[in-house]
């Protein structure tokens, strides 16, 4: 069964026959959380690095930014058994339109927060896909940990 | 007739766009007319007419009542709302099935993402001296009309199209006119030409993807920005996904800044939830 998590969203799903999925990831990323042992997967699709720009709509929307969503994303997914330690980790999307003067850099400012937050806290990426001027969707099975990645126009692979 | 022709044809034998509504729009540059007068316009088309009560009773206009004839909505909802809805119900019938299939969007996914834009568009329109609200809204509703037109060109072509962007890193646009010798921002432009919209909407449209677009005029620059921001928070975006440059220096001579940026991508989402009405006029 599909499980869609939509803009600035985060579920967990516990059920083997369970598919967390998020659609087209522009400069949004999508973060994929996995525990071999307990078989729990997490899903967040944040949209901006840092909460600081509207503290309300943090309030609302915690995982709309990295700086609210992520941290609130492992406290969930630990509540159901999951260690840090053993959790295979995905992150995807951060793309962004050509652009030097950096205005529209948001891809790569979301980039560089979530890197920043695992390096504190030492949590590895497992793999990963960023970057680019691709549109991606991503999808997690609960039950075996496959993740797949689809890039828009370009058909689907095994991440 | 050549593929050239064939497109370029499109455009000139496009359905017009309807009378009433084009009709209404010049009424009300008369700022003593009446909603009477309206109405009586207005009621000739049905669909315009079912469209607005529906839209006007939808949340996202913030009607506190039910309003069940039009006499009563056009007193009811301001100018700006009324020519919203006219414009909105009037695109929507162009956007109806399977029209970006070429660009491997879903089933109304080019409907959401010019939604999308228009309500991005209209709300930044406060930061671009001379823009009116509701010309930002159609602006950014029709932008991308000439994809509607061009996808199933890009369709027969796809692959190649893909190549030229994603290997030789043209922009998707770049590819489409060099491929198919047209591309959609200039194929919308024509339409809209057609259509008889403004000189203003005209240039819009046509330069959309250009990297100095936010160097042009205001209306140009907030069309491109409010394009820009959609396609990076990746509403109805397809094979073409963020390909392309995007000047953003252009933005300080109107005084908006990187924390702007993202704060206009955060209420567009909260806004998003309040349009579900108009969200359904394609379908």
């Amino acid at each position: 069964m599909k499980v869609i998590i939509g803009i600035s969203d985060m579920k967990i799903a516990t059920k083997p026959d369970e598919e967390l999925v998020t659609y087209s990831l522009g400069s949004c990323i999508g973060v994929a959380l996995w525990d071999p042992v307990v078989k729990v997967g997490a899903l967040l699709h944040y949209m901006l690095p840092d909460s600081s720009i509207d503290k309300d709509k943090a309030e609302q929307k915690p995982f709309m930014f990295a700086d609210t969503g992520v941290p609130r994303m492992f406290k969930e997914i630990y509540k159901h058994g999951a260690v840090k330690e053993r959790m295979k980790v995905y992150i995807v999307g951060g793309a962004q339109v050509m652009d030097d003067s950096g205005m529209f850099n948001i891809g790569k400012r979301n980039q560089m927060i979530i890197r920043k937050m695992f390096w504190k806290n030492n949590v590895t990426v497992t793999k990963e896909d960023v970057g680019g001027s691709v549109n991606r969707t991503i999808t997690l099975n609960v039950g075996t940990g496959n993740v797949k990645l689809k890039i828009s126009g370009q058909g689907e692979v095994e991440l | 007739m050549s593929r050239l022709e064939e497109i370029i044809n499109i455009a000139n034998h496009i359905p017009p766009f309807p009378k009433v509504a084009m009709q209404v729009m010049k009424m009300l540059e008369d700022p003593k007319v009446l909603p009477k007068e309206l109405a009586e316009v207005i009621q000739y088309d049905s669909a315009i007419t079912a469209n607005l009560l529906k839209t006007c009773n939808a949340a996202y206009f913030g009607l506190s009542r039910k309003v069940s004839s039009l006499d009563e909505a056009l007193v009811l909802m301001g100018q700006d709302t009324l020519k919203d809805i006219l414009i909105a119900s009037s695109s929507a019938r162009f956007y109806k099935g399977k029209v970006g299939d070429g660009y491997q969007l879903e089933q109304g996914d080019l409907w959401k993402h010019s939604v999308a834009t228009a309500i991005m568009a209209r709300s930044i329109s406060p930061h671009f001296k001379g823009v009116e609200p509701g010309t930002a809204f159609t602006a950014g509703l029709l932008h991308d009309i000439g994809k509607r037109f061009l996808s199933s060109f890009v369709a027969s072509d796809f692959q190649k199209i893909m190549d030229r962007t994603y290997i030789d890193g043209l922009s998707f646009l770049e590819a489409e006119h060099e491929i198919l010798g047209m591309d959609h921002a200039e194929l919308g432009s024509r339409i809209l030409q057609k259509w008889e919209f403004s000189e203003e909407m005209i240039q819009a449209v046509r330069l959309h993807h250009d990297p100095l677009a936010l160097t042009k005029d205001p209306l140009t620059a907030l069309v491109a920005m409010a394009n820009t921001l959609v396609i990076s928070i990746g509403i109805g975006v397809g094979a073409d996904g963020l390909s392309g440059a995007m000047q953003g220096d252009g933005l300080k001579r109107f005084g908006i800044t990187g924390p702007d940026l993202e704060r206009c991508m955060s209420n567009l989402l909260l806004e998003m939830e309040r349009a579900e009405e108009m969200m359904s006029l394609s379908n």
